[in-house]
């Protein structure tokens, strides 16, 4: 039997309140895309909703200086409507355009996709490319910056405590990168990752520096720094790439599940290094 | 021991006030509650797209919402847009180019189909095919559904040449009735 109840808080304050009294039975609502679905399959059956879908603190996406803000509940289908986003973050915004489906991108949140910390997370890869960091509060523990890169510490677990919410999402915006974001998945629409991949160069004769972030090749999302250490300085050319690949596939550790084998996601890494190598180098869809 | 929570919706400019539990969806309300089967609930997990309905103007999946958020809101079913132009246009658009087969898809394709031409109304094919993407027809009739649309959005004669033989020829009056009751669904 579900026993859920339910808090609609009018602002942060009454939230983190709410939170640090009901702890780990509580559980921020707000797109509801995977916490319904969740409660149909019986997953969740003992729960404290509290619905943070209004509180107006957790919206907006803003630049400030050269930092970018992205409000924990933005939605995916409101960071494709930002000419922001679409202009100064390509990466985020070519993932955005691979988020599930447009009706899902109405109701799914950055904060939520983060929270909920599925290895195949669409808005991690891309915000790990980017070197975010994540904004939470609560109540015994104030405000706190975490790096994305030490965010996620196993499938479905994050480093935030039971009573910490996240308000935003913050990067600094970087220069002269050119990018390439993919993700494979069994279709079009509404697939989960069977693997995703955002490579950042910046090059200047040499590869000055790399960025390299994956999704759904590991326990977490991760950013490859092995890889991304052994591309630095070198020429960007084919020599490169091959032993730059052969790196990363030491990094990656996939799971063989309903989507595809081990053996498949390996070789699939390789090919997607590849193209987005490639696809950097002759400029194709070199997004800046 | 249950914990209801009394919330009113406004269901097509109705307000529907009934006794919900906290994790009650949006569309077991909309069924259960205000009576409006034209909502189809088919995986009920977010997948296909049946249920959908627009919400604070946009597209949406119910099943996917809780009823409770949705207290004190406006929540449009395929049944509330009675003398809308542009929803006419696309249901009259589905029955000439028959994207309605089995009609179960139906009233969420032409809520995703609406909320899309609303903010893009003059669209490439591809990007119709990526607006209904989230709404599955199990009758295999994309074809006919993205006709329609793009049918809709620049009138008759654009799709004239794409579908060429594709529709199949029936008088037009005997047509309206039949499809009119197939768009607003029956149970």
């Amino acid at each position: 039997m579900i026993s859920c109840d339910y808090f609609k808080p009018s602002e942060v304050g009454e939230a983190l309140k709410l939170v640090s009294q009901f702890k780990e039975r509580a559980l921020f609502a707000a797109g509801c895309t995977n916490i319904l679905p969740d409660i149909h399959s019986g997953k969740q059956k003992d729960c404290v909703l509290i619905d943070i879908s209004d509180l107006e603190e957790l919206t907006g996406i803003s630049k400030c200086g050269n930092s970018m803000r992205i409000g924990s509940s933005t939605t995916i289908s409101e960071l494709l409507d930002s000419s922001l986003i679409r202009d100064e973050t390509p990466l985020l915004y070519e993932a955005a355009l691979n988020f599930a489906d447009p009706v899902v991108r109405n109701r799914a949140t950055v904060g939520g996709n983060l929270a909920y910390a599925s290895p195949a997370a669409d808005m991690a890869v891309p915000l790990l490319a980017l070197d975010s960091r994540v904004v939470v509060q609560s109540l015994d523990q104030g405000l706190r910056e975490i790096s994305l890169r030490e965010f996620f510490v196993g499938p479905g677990k994050t480093v935030l405590s039971p009573s910490e919410l996240i308000l935003r999402v913050e990067f600094n915006l970087s220069q002269n990168f050119k990018v390439f974001y993919v993700k494979v998945g069994k279709r079009n629409a509404m697939a989960i990752s069977l693997a995703s991949l955002g490579l950042a160069l910046k090059i200047d004769q040499t590869i000055k520096d790399a960025r390299l972030a994956l999704g759904a090749l590991a326990p977490t999302p991760i950013r490859a720094w092995r890889t991304e250490d052994f591309l630095m300085g070198k020429f960007p050319e084919d020599k490169v790439m091959e032993e730059a690949s052969e790196i990363l596939l030491s990094e990656i550790n996939p799971i063989s599940d309903i989507r595809g084998s081990r053996e498949y996601r390996v070789e699939l890494t390789r090919s997607l290094f590849k193209r987005a190598f490639r696809a950097i180098l002759s400029g194709e869809r070199g997004l800046s | 021991m249950k914990n209801y929570k009394l919330v009113t919706i406004f269901v097509n400019e109705r307000p529907v006030t009934a006794p919900v539990e906290p994790h009650e969806s949006l569309l077991d309300f909309l069924r259960h509650k205000a009576g409006a089967v034209e909502v189809k609930c088919g995986c009920n997990q977010g997948d296909c797209g049946t249920c959908t309905v627009l919400f604070k103007g946009k597209a949406v999946k119910s099943c996917l919402v809780l009823a409770l958020q949705a207290n004190e809101k406006d929540v449009r079913t395929i049944k509330g847009f009675t003398g809308d132009f542009l929803m006419e246009k696309l249901q009259e658009s589905f029955v000439r180019n028959g994207a309605v087969q089995c009609g179960f898809c139906t009233p969420g394709m032409l809520i995703s189909s609406y909320a899309f031409l609303q903010a893009n109304p003059q669209p490439t094919r591809e990007e119709i095919k990526t607006a209904i993407s989230g709404n599955l027809c199990r009758c295999t009739g994309y074809k006919k559904i993205i006709d329609a649309v793009e049918e809709a959005a620049f009138g008759e004669a654009s799709t004239k040449k794409a579908t060429s033989s594709g529709s199949p020829e029936i008088s037009e009056g005997q047509e309206e009735v039949k499809g009119t009751y197939l768009l607003l669904g029956g149970g």
